[in-house]
């Protein structure tokens, strides 16, 4: 595996920082602040700038703002992960099966995929997540329902390259099943691809979640959710800016991360792709 | 010509999947427009006439049968949230929609490529640092958060430009104009850094190809080389991406009109979503697909005017 590759270059490397100090916080912070810290209301304090008491400054209601920012990591990361994992359990085999069978099955599930791909990911995120009702779960399955397209294209254009090779050529001749073939042959070698895509997909995700919980319809309170604090926000700008920039600046940083370590993978386990970043 | 034939039938036979995706996920999910219309605290006797009256129990395939003429015929039906017909309400916020879409694509463009150019020429160096870490910044921040600093500096902070509304241009051009430049900025910034660096990447490929170094080796000065040699390679490959990216900006203008308070279609598809007004979701997220489709359509075509190499068989 050429994984290490990544961390060789400064910015494979900040970005790995970010994104592992992203995923300490996301596991770690819900067991060590006790969650009624993050809806705590202190009267006295609201709209409070960064203080001693509250090193990050509190929102409207006196809620301090570094509890929830720091347990909104972990309800932000939870979604995007479980919608980026729910798209490659469903774009996976879509795009396999495309890639490797070919002819008419590719013809009709690349038709539907396209069909899908016409809709702006959000846009059927924001459809579905009404639709059904805005909670968590339906949260992570708009968000997935939405990426899967994107996935299951890359990931039937990855199969259908790996497939014509010489090697998996040989292996067939050999008289291997069509499911060792995939499994044992194809499956490893689109493997960096779907890494790549996943870690890009992971970064979308994250905004993703944001821009429905800004608009209402991903997280609902008393959840803390980064889109829901800068959506709370709105209304206090003028005096309370701190409130906006301190869960922006956490998508941000989160975003950033991914997208850097993301470059950075996809340099390394794609070289035909080097300096495209 | 029978490519054309080719992806016009394509298209049709797209939109007609479009059409019926539309449909399905917004009527299999659970979700009664009769209750939606009368609230959960009607009479289930009232329920059940309205449900009958609007055609509700009649099977799935009948129902999208009627939708789909309807929308054929131009009667788009009702708008439970605003009582008002569909279709030219539609119309209306797209008009309205394509000021911001078509400025911040402008924008977008007009950045990117200059920028994108620059550190593709100058790579590892401080011009490409600079062009890079911008733009790698600028797909990594929301667009709703683009928005809100842009409120906080331009609106509130130097009071230059209002912070939210829409005005027609038709009433008044400079006022449609300075309502209009804060969300297209902020529509603009994310896709400008998009396509920064996708131009970097495809100038990059380009500059390192043999027909660049025949161009420098037969003493063309630097200047042709990059902008009339290479650019003119790159502007297809551009030109795609910004046209995958009209699709992206559909859905954040969701996001940003609602920001901004800008009464276009993406405020309109939020009010419906909100409002789980089936029959407008229905309109609005078909018209975003069809566009967004057709945009690539007539990106597609556009490139084999830019690319001649490309032979149409």
């Amino acid at each position: 595996m050429k994984l290490p590759a990544a961390f060789r270059n400064s910015k494979g490397m900040i970005g790995a920082v970010l994104v592992l100090a992203i995923l300490l916080v996301a596991v770690i912070a819900p067991m060590l602040i006790p969650d009624d810290w993050a809806t705590r209301m202190d009267m006295r304090a609201r709209l409070s700038p960064p203080t001693w008491a509250h090193p990050l400054g509190t929102d409207q209601l006196g809620r301090d703002l570094m509890y929830r920012v720091l347990l909104g990591a972990h309800t932000s990361v939870f979604i995007a992960s479980s919608a980026v994992l729910m798209s490659i359990v469903i774009g996976l085999p879509l795009g396999l099966i495309s890639g490797y069978v070919g002819r008419m099955t590719d013809n009709v599930l690349m038709r539907l995929v396209d069909t899908l791909l016409s809709f702006p990911a959000l846009l059927l995120a924001l459809t579905i997540s009404a639709v059904l009702g805005p909670n968590l779960q339906n949260t992570i399955i708009a968000i997935g329902i939405a990426f899967t397209p994107y996935l299951a294209r890359i990931i039937r254009g990855e199969a259908l390259r790996v497939s014509h090779m010489p090697y998996v050529e040989a292996a067939r001749t050999a008289g291997n099943s069509d499911r060792r073939l995939i499994v044992r042959h194809i499956l490893p070698n689109i493997m960096p691809a779907v890494i790549v895509q996943s870690t890009i997909s992971l970064a979308f995700a994250i905004l993703a979640e944001a821009g429905l919980s800004f608009l209402g319809l991903g997280t609902q309170p008393p959840d803390a959710s980064w889109g829901l604090m800068i959506q709370a926000s709105r209304d206090y700008l003028d005096r309370a800016p701190w409130t906006a920039l301190v869960p922006g600046a956490a998508v941000a940083l989160t975003v950033l991360g991914l997208n850097m370590f993301g470059d950075a993978l996809r340099d390394a386990l794609d070289p035909r792709s080097k300096g495209a970043s | 010509m029978s490519y054309i034939l080719n992806r016009i039938l394509s298209m049709l036979l797209t939109l007609f999947l479009i059409s019926a995706v539309t449909f399905a996920v917004t009527n299999i999910l659970p979700g009664d427009v009769a209750m939606i219309i009368m609230g959960t605290q009607s009479n289930p006797e009232a329920l059940a006439g309205l449900r009958e009256s609007l055609g509700l129990n009649d099977p799935l395939l009948a129902q999208y049968g009627r939708w789909i003429g309807g929308m054929l015929s131009g009667d788009w039906g009702t708008s439970l949230v605003f009582k008002e017909p569909i279709a030219p309400l539609l119309l209306q916020k797209m008009t309205a929609s394509a000021l911001i879409v078509l400025l911040s694509m402008t924008i977008a463009l007009v950045c990117a490529v200059p920028l994108g150019v620059w550190a593709a020429v100058y790579p590892n160096r401080w011009q490409d640092t600079a062009s890079s870490s911008a733009s790698l910044l600028g797909v990594s921040l929301p667009d709703f958060f683009w928005g809100i600093m842009m409120i906080l500096l331009f609106a509130r902070g130097l009071g230059w430009l209002p912070s939210s509304g829409f005005v027609d241009p038709g009433e008044d051009v400079l006022g449609a104009f300075r309502h209009a430049l804060l969300p297209s900025l902020a529509l603009g910034l994310g896709l400008m850094a998009h396509l920064t660096r996708m131009t970097r990447a495809t100038m990059t490929g380009i500059l390192n190809q043999e027909f660049i170094r025949v161009a420098r080796a037969k003493g063309l000065g630097e200047r042709t080389v990059i902008w009339r040699y290479a650019l003119a390679n790159a502007v297809g490959p551009v030109m795609t991406v910004a046209g995958l990216q009209v699709g992206y900006l559909f859905g954040s203008i969701i996001v940003v009109e609602s920001l901004f308070n800008y009464t276009g279609m993406g405020w309109l598809t939020y009010q419906g979503l909100l409002n789980r007004d089936i029959p407008l979701i229905q309109a609005t997220v078909f018209v975003v697909a069809a566009v967004v489709m057709l945009a690539n359509l007539l990106v597609d075509l556009l490139y084999v005017v830019v690319d001649p190499r490309i032979r149409l068989s």
